[in-house]
């Protein structure tokens, strides 16, 4: 007998038995979501990733307070890649007899790589520039106002009289807090004429490129092995703090919508390949009967297997290809800025899951199959239980955690996505059992119909603890992704509400503050916030100078040596927690420190360490009384030291303020700038939008997942529903013969169902809710986050009663079975 | 004088299906009386329609000509509800292939019948009646941990638990060797008798015939001996 052949044959024959089509749908659902999804969250981080590039304006490069040896620029040109050189220092400007020290960026003509350099001309247009051409130099606002300039005069910087091209309205860097000095931009070569390149200047050096993404990758991973030892890697991933945890959590919820789709459609071939076993048991025992050896079954339900697979694999790349193309074209104004072709690997990889996923779901119960006895071809129930194949279940399991791990590149989502399902699925066949034990006790008390309907959920047992675990498993991903995954992006978009400040002052005296409020206040100013600045630097720690400390590596050292920010405040800020020692007492006996506790992590302070500042010409000691928890995320004014104020409060301070004003006041405020012209504006508005606009790109890449995840869990649910359809049908022809009205047989089915439905429901609404929370605190960083417990109550009781209501759809075929077929077959 | 109403009456019954190839008459000119407590054997041929009568008869389906009556009710001016309640109430099933559900216990099987009804006593009445059967020992079993003579006993003790005044039982023991069929048979006329239950049998086997009062034969889909009992 050839086996590949009779395979054929027996596919030819079968591929229309519902549970195969069914396996084929959810493989072909699975393969489709997966490379969808990849593609998709490949697009979005692309152009998430090309958002950050405008930022820093380039895709990646490499900073460096010493020349970079020419080998750097050799190896991006070696690629292909565009370079942008610049070097920043500070410097300072001379107007006659006015003098500023600016911030100067001196750069090449390509400058930015990424990002639009944003500058006005003499007569106040707004144009795109590039860095600016021999001979010029661009000023922003203060250093015009400070210096008393405008632009097309000329001023002296580093020894060199340049013309003022224009004026820097924003800078695609231009997203730092806290850049104190105000900024200038000239050009590479006049700096390097200048000499203000020469070594003993603090200049830091940096080598940015721009490409494609192929080849700026080789660069980065060329740069970790060939950069000079202190210099320091720029990737739009670690450039910004507030950037790279909306990186973590946009990652985080796409990789998870894609998981969902795949285990879902994962517990859909489960079901239908052990609905499939079922049916082909008696076959199998005919055919050992006949003499087929084990190996030949094994071999033929695989070629059966693989027959109906491999179309509906190759089937679901194609359709996942055309669908993200098909997204592709559609989401084009929402992921603008990415270009090149369709990838196809997502897809390819997608089809290889889809395999995996066969393979470890299917296998378990269609392993099974070839243990079959021949005698069972006179006795149905005569089964062999094969021991050794029960650790065959441990195979989907492994398949699930392996894919979580291999889709999410995160053994922690892995895990929890893990554990989480694992623990429903006990929590689901627990209850079930539960509450099957209570029906047996209850039911002889109960209405018949409803006797009727739980003693046929008590009877079908087993079938009813897989249907269970099965409805509440697809119903808890189901759960995660309507209900847990929204309100998580509702969570994240709460962090930044619309009124979030988007304007800072540094540099307000304290005769300024009443008049700077009172000006800010007229210009519709909302949310003002001022607090107390101290600038110094870190004197000693525990008494050790801060020369002689010993640092754990150069930048903690090049950190201790740069000015240090220092405010004070009664109360705890808002965005601080304490995670040790207590909070400033009203009026302490010595000056207080509160410490953010990163920062004393890597400067090796504790609890009672005493810390020793230079502000201005004093020198200012405090202790350590507490550690604090920083959430960077906030969009507020934070600090690494606070003070205790009363001790503080005679320090030299200027004040900071920020303050949320609509956009569109630019002209006001640039008004209001000229009147106080000391004062540093810093605009976070650019910050705020990339942020924004990352949180709306996720949420519009899970909507599309969503649809994917919604189609598995209706085939987990049909294939759930239609795994107990045949023993339905033969139940339901037996009981009309038997007499029993259509009534009792909906009203007993509605009761099953519904008690299904039920106990699927409460579970997965359970699950989903500290599923949530897990993913909230673990995952996404938002500890604070509490799962919408009522909208989860409704969502399961709406899961009870359409699991009820397909139910019943679904037995509306069973009532029409035509009792006179059981007669028929004997 | 009271005129008694027969338990079972066909009056020209007919059926005809229409396939592909045309008009395909499985039955036609059917006339039947059965008194109440009288058994009747129905044999022929495969294919000789014994088991479309049967189905027929019992209100699985309707005729396409002529018209039954089953203790006074006329079948063809019920619905399915209608005749589904008649079956609860008046009729018990015996199957070639027993028909057990798998996944009930023989005592479970046996409620049945009584759970449909509505019936709070089911499992006493249940007990009590595969006591009957001999099989009380085997109250906790399942259809495929019994013999197949087991499992045809179940089969008769849910037949009769709801005591029901008309048994249809199709081969009832075609699927039995002649020993274990010859002992369900010896049961299911003794249950018969004690419950003074009309019966209509459909067999093929002889001997089982020739048990029942009367014997009709079905050739090519018409009753040969047709005449009234």
């Amino acid at each position: 007998m050839n086996t590949l052949r009779l395979g054929l044959r027996t596919l030819r024959r079968e591929w229309r038995l519902p549970e195969l089509r069914t396996l084929a749908a959810a493989l072909l659902l699975a393969v489709a979501a997966l490379g969808a999804v990849a593609t998709l969250a490949a697009r979005v981080e692309a152009a998430l990733l090309a958002s950050a590039a405008e930022l820093i304006g380039g895709d990646a490069g490499i900073s460096d307070n010493r020349p970079l040896p020419p080998a750097v620029a050799a190896e991006a040109q070696r690629l292909a890649l565009t370079v942008n050189r610049s070097s920043t220092f500070p410097s300072v400007a001379f107007n006659g007899t006015l003098s500023q020290l600016l911030d100067v960026r001196a750069t090449d003509a390509s400058y930015p790589l990424r990002g639009t350099l944003r500058l006005a001309d003499a007569a106040g247009r707004i144009i795109d520039g590039r860095g600016p051409a021999a001979g010029t130099v661009d000023l922003d606002h203060r250093a015009l106002v400070a210096l008393d300039l405008t632009v097309g005069d000329r001023v002296q910087i580093g020894g060199r009289e340049l013309t003022i091209g224009a004026e820097i309205v924003r800078e695609p860097d231009g997203g730092e807090l806290f850049a104190i000095a105000p900024r200038a931009l000239m050009s590479l070569a006049d700096a390097e004429a200048a000499g203000l390149l020469g070594t003993g200047s603090r200049v830091q050096h940096r080598l940015l490129v721009a490409g494609s993404a192929a080849s700026v990758d080789e660069f980065v991973v060329w740069l970790k092995a060939h950069r000079p030892p202190d210099a320091e890697l720029i990737t739009p991933e670690r450039t910004q703090q507030r950037l790279r945890i909306a990186f973590d959590r946009a990652g985080a919820f796409l990789r998870l919508s894609a998981l969902l789709s795949a285990l879902l459609a994962g517990v859909a071939i489960a079901l239908s390949a052990q609905r499939y076993a079922r049916r082909k048991t008696d076959e199998i025992a005919l055919l050992r009967a006949l003499g087929a050896p084990r190996g030949q079954v094994r071999a033929l339900v695989l070629v059966t297997l693989l027959g109906m697979a491999l179309p509906a694999l190759l089937l679901g790349a194609l359709l996942a290809l055309g669908l993200s193309s098909a997204a592709w074209t559609l989401a084009r104004g929402l992921l603008p800025g990415t270009a090149g072709g369709l990838p196809l690997l997502p897809a390819l990889a997608a089809a290889i899951a889809g395999l995996a996923l066969l393979l470890g779901f299917a296998l378990p119960p269609l392993a099974r199959l070839a243990e079959v006895a021949p005698v069972a071809v006179f006795r149905r129930g005569a089964r062999q239980r094969v021991r050794a194949l029960d650790a065959l279940y441990l195979l989907p399991v492994l398949v699930a955690v392996g894919l979580a791990w291999f889709e999410s590149g995160s053994f922690r989502l892995a895990g929890i996505l893990a554990a989480s399902l694992a623990g429903v699925a006990v929590i689901a066949a627990l209850l079930a059992t539960l509450l099957l034990a209570l029906i047996r006790r209850l039911a002889p008390g109960a209405h018949p119909a409803l006797r009727l309907g739980l003693a046929a959920l008590a009877r079908r047992r087993a079938l009813s603890l897989i249907q269970a675990t099965a409805l509440a498993l697809g119903l808890t991903a189901l759960l995660l992704l309507a209900v847990i995954a929204p309100a998580l992006l509702d969570r994240w978009r709460a962090e930044l509400p619309a009124d979030t400040p988007n304007w800072f002052a540094l540099n307000i005296q304290d005769d300024q503050r009443m008049p700077v409020t009172t000006a800010l206040d007229r210009l519709g100013a909302r949310k003002l916030n001022r607090l107390p600045l101290a600038v110094g630097k870190l004197a000693s720690i525990n008494g050790v100078p801060v020369a002689s400390v010993h640092f754990r590596d150069r930048a903690t050292r090049d950190w201790a040596e740069q000015q240090l920010r220092l405010s004070w405040s009664a109360v705890l800020p808002p965005a601080n927690t304490l995670v040790a020692g207590r909070w400033f007492t009203a009026d302490p006996a010595q000056p207080q420190a509160s410490v953010e506790q990163g920062w004393a992590q890597r400067f090796g302070v504790k609890l009672g360490d005493t810390l020793g500042f230079r502000i201005g010409e004093d020198t200012y000691t405090a202790r350590v009384t507490s550690l604090r928890k920083v959430d960077w995320t906030s969009f507020r004014v934070n600090f690494f030291l606070l003070l205790d104020p009363a001790h503080a409060r005679a320090l030299p301070h200027s004040w900071l303020a920020s303050w949320y004003l609509p956009p569109g006041n630019a002209p006001a405020l640039a008004a209001f700038n000229r009147s106080y012209g000391n004062l540093s504006l810093i605009d976070v508005n650019a910050l705020l939008d990339r942020v924004r606009d990352i949180i709306v790109r996720v949420t519009a890449a899970v909507r599309w997942v969503l649809g994917f995840s919604l189609l598995a869990g209706a085939l987990v649910l049909a294939a759930a529903l239609a795994s107990s359809a045949a023993e339905r049908r033969r139940e339901a022809a037996l009981l009309r013969t038997l007499g029993a009205s259509s009534a009792q047989l909906r009203a007993a089915a509605a009761a099953e169902f519904a008690l299904l439905g039920l106990i699927a429901g409460l579970t997965a609404a359970l699950g989903a809710a500290a599923t949530g929370a897990w993913i909230a605190a673990s995952v996404m960083d938002l500890p604070d986050f509490v799962p919408p417990l009522p909208t989860l109550g409704l969502a399961a009781l709406a899961a009870a009663l359409g699991v009820m209501l397909l139910g019943l759809a679904g037995t509306r075929r069973v009532l029409a079975t035509s009792p006179l077929a059981l007669l028929r077959r004997g | 004088m009271t005129i008694a109403i027969p338990m079972l009456s066909a009056r020209d019954v007919s059926k005809a299906l229409v396939g592909p190839e045309g008009r395909i008459d499985i039955l036609a000119g059917i006339d039947i009386e059965v008194a109440t407590g009288a058994s009747v054997a129905i044999v022929g041929a495969s294919g000789s329609g014994k088991t479309t009568l049967l189905g027929l008869l019992a209100g699985l389906d309707l005729p396409s000509g002529g018209g039954i009556r089953l203790d006074g009710h006329a079948l063809e001016t019920l619905d399915e509800e209608a005749r589904a309640a008649l079956r609860r109430r008046l009729v018990g099933f015996v199957f070639q292939s027993f028909h057990l559900l798998p996944a009930l216990t023989a005592l479970e099987n046996v409620m049945l019948p009584l759970e449909l009804e509505g019936e709070s006593a089911a499992r006493r009445r249940a007990r009590e009646a595969l006591q009957a059967v001999g099989l009380d020992a085997r109250c906790g079993h399942y259809p495929y941990q019994l013999s197949g003579g087991e499992q045809q006993r179940v089969a008769l003790a849910r037949a009769f638990v709801h005591r029901p005044r008309l048994l249809f039982a199709d081969e009832p023991t075609g699927n039995l060797d002649r020993r274990t069929g010859a002992g369900v048979a010896e049961l299911l006329f003794e249950l018969n008798r004690a419950h003074a239950t009309t019966l209509v049998l459909v067999t093929h086997d002889a001997a089982l015939a020739a048990r029942c009062g009367r014997t009709l034969e079905l050739v090519d889909g018409r009753l040969v001996d047709g005449a009234p009992a």
